[in-house]
């Protein structure tokens, strides 16, 4: 191609930059808007996933309970317990189980630092943490194997705990008393949105080792066992070996849906993981609306000034421009105009979400604004929408170029 | 050398069927200055239009320096309309947001010449007009005399050898219209074949030869 003619269609473009200002404007405006609810749908879906997770991962709880219906001649209505040993127990006899912790707990006093509250203090051991997405602050640590194993004087802290107890203070490494008994505290834990609990959120809990939390409390029996499977779809199965197992040890009935009960959070996550699923489509049929209207708009006006551009093509032709300059403008123009709207749009959003991102999040009364200050920017949907938008701009930015290059010059002369 | 035979010209429009042209034969030699006359709708501007290859007949053979323009490509006819004709038309057809400047430029752009030979001829075409002051306005700040002016040093910017001008007159004052015409005449002396459609017999008076059209028809 001749040099001079880039420089002439620069020039070309320079002049009537003024006129595409509303289709450059157009664009910005659509990129944005999309950008932004798009990038707010997935930070929502992904921050319904975290608070999710905030109780813990894959996991199902077993408790005690009553009898319900009568068993090998024993009456109905027996408590059932259970107790450290079945951990074990239920571990050896159920190939499917990953992981499988105790815990136990009570109401107690706990006093450090000159002040005096009252916490659930539970005990267990260290694979809660990972059971139950237990993540230490900088500085300080879960309980670990040798804690447990020892049954040593170690107290993990809720962050609720540490701001009541210590205030602004790093507690770790300083003592708390416990029903009397002093412990140290080896980490808090870190912030976190959690959108199911039992006994309160994590925030305001103490855990101790299994064996040291035995002291406190002389309890034999527990309250409920952690299970984590190696995969979530054997959840059904391992609560029904549980059932029978425990039935055969504690004689009742395996149907007797009161001698035991189960909190199975798979299949909780089953029906979340459905309600993500239908807002991610929800808002990606809005997406896909909301891009029609707008390319609807953007590919109007473009055809529209590329249209009234009739005439200065059929002068251009009628002086002796070849088919392929024509088109090769009004390619390079939509492309300017096409790349600029959709630059500034994709900047302006970008720069959005990650403001927004920068606002703090209260995690101890969390609301409506822990699931929209995460927007997530998608570099595939702003792809995806690229593609799409772009090649309806381009056909109705250069669809008249290509036609009137096509017919007589005098077709085009004659548009007014 | 300008060879037309049998030349016919059919519009539709739904069910009506107009022929603007209707066999029109005509040849125009090399260096010849033609007027072609007739009231309105008598076919002169489709004409016009056919010679200057803005227009294909329905039928019959037009033939340019021994070329049948029929059998040229979108891009060949482009290369004659750009270096062998150069077409002035009543209503000027300039750019509106180009420079008097850039509107003659725009030719050579077209045929690929370099910046300094543009610039050379630009200058010189904006002089021999009187324009050259104006180099810088866009038609909008330019009179009709001078808008003509622009579009007929446009017309020459690639040395055309032949000048179609339709009605080259039609939209000016009669001082500028005769400016026009003594830069037409001087152009048909240097040896340029102008053609040109009007229909006032005082601007045609100025040519060589008048050829009178009616009904889409030469008359004899």
């Amino acid at each position: 191609m001749n040099s001079t003619l880039p420089r002439f269609f620069w020039s070309e473009y320079r002049k009537r930059r003024k006129k595409a200002a509303l289709i450059t404007f157009a664009l910005f405006w659509g990129t944005l808007s999309i950008l932004l609810l798009m990038a707010f749908g997935q930070g929502m879906s992904a921050q319904f996933r975290v608070a999710f997770s905030g109780l813990g991962d894959t996991l199902i709880m077993v408790y005690g309970g009553q009898t319900s219906l009568e068993f090998e001649g024993l009456p109905k209505g027996r408590p059932v317990s259970l107790y450290p040993e079945d951990v074990d127990f239920l571990k050896e006899r159920i190939p499917e189980i990953l992981r499988i912790v105790p815990e136990s707990y009570s109401f107690l006093q706990v006093s450090a630092n000159g002040r005096e509250i009252n916490r659930t203090i539970h005990g267990t051991t260290d694979e809660f943490a990972l059971m139950r997405t237990q993540v230490p602050r900088m500085g300080g640590r879960f309980l670990n194997a040798a804690d447990v194993a020892e049954g040593r004087k170690v107290a993990f802290i809720g962050w609720k705990v540490a701001a009541d107890l210590f205030g602004a203070e790093d507690p770790i490494g300083k003592p708390v008393v416990i029903n009397r008994i002093p412990f140290t505290v080896i980490g808090v834990l870190q912030k976190k949105i959690q959108d199911s609990m039992y006994n309160g959120p994590d925030a305001d809990q103490i855990y101790l080792p299994f064996y040291a939390y035995s002291q406190i409390d002389n309890r034999r029996r527990i309250n409920q066992i952690h299970i984590q499977p190696h995969a979530a779809a054997q959840s059904k199965l391992i609560e029904a070996r549980v059932r029978t197992l425990l039935g055969r040890k504690y004689r009742f009935d395996p149907d007797d849906r009161y001698a035991t009960s189960f909190w199975n959070t798979i299949e909780d996550a089953k029906e979340g993981m459905a309600i993500f699923k239908g807002i991610e489509i929800f808002l990606g049929i809005i997406g896909a609306l909301t891009l029609l209207i707008g390319a609807v708009g953007v590919t109007n006006l473009m055809y529209a000034v590329a249209k009234e551009r009739t005439k200065e093509i059929g002068i251009k032709l009628a002086i002796g421009a070849r088919r392929r300059v024509i088109v090769q403008q009004f390619f390079l123009e939509t492309l300017f105009v096409f790349a600029k709207g959709t630059f500034w749009g994709f900047i302006t959003a970008f720069n959005i979400v990650h403001l927004i991102r920068l606002a703090p999040i209260n995690y101890d009364s969390f609301g409506i604004e822990a699931y929209l200050l995460r927007p997530v920017f998608s570099l595939q949907i702003f792809a995806a929408y690229m593609a799409i938008l772009g090649a309806l701009v381009f056909l109705s930015g250069i669809f008249p170029a290509l036609r009137a290059s096509r017919s007589n010059p005098i077709e085009s002369l004659r548009y007014e | 050398m300008i060879e037309l035979q049998g030349i016919t010209k059919v519009y539709r429009t739904g069910s009506q069927v107009l022929e603007a042209l209707r066999s029109v034969s005509l040849t125009i030699a090399r260096g010849e200055f033609i007027s072609i006359m007739g009231p309105s709708g008598s076919g002169k501007s489709t004409l016009m239009n056919i010679v200057g290859c803005l227009d294909t007949p329905t039928s019959g053979e037009y033939v340019l320096d021994g070329d049948n323009v029929a059998g040229l490509t979108f891009d060949q006819l482009a290369a004659v309309r750009n270096r062998k004709i150069g077409f002035v038309f009543q209503n000027f057809n300039l750019l509106p947001y180009a420079t008097a400047w850039e509107n003659i430029e725009l030719p050579m752009l077209f045929d690929g010449k370099n910046g300094r030979k543009r610039r050379e001829r630009v200058t010189e075409l904006l002089n021999a007009v009187g324009l050259y002051e104006w180099r810088d306005h866009r038609p909008s700040e330019l009179s009709g005399g001078q808008q003509q002016r622009i579009a007929l040093a446009r017309a020459l910017a690639n040395d055309p050898p032949i000048l179609l001008a339709d009605e080259p007159t039609g939209n000016l004052d009669s001082r500028s219209g005769e400016e026009i015409m003594a830069i037409l005449t001087e152009l048909w002396r240097d040896g340029r074949t102008i053609v040109m459609v009007t229909h006032n017999d005082h601007i045609a008076a100025h040519s060589g030869r008048t050829i009178r059209l009616f009904d889409g028809q030469v008359l004899p």
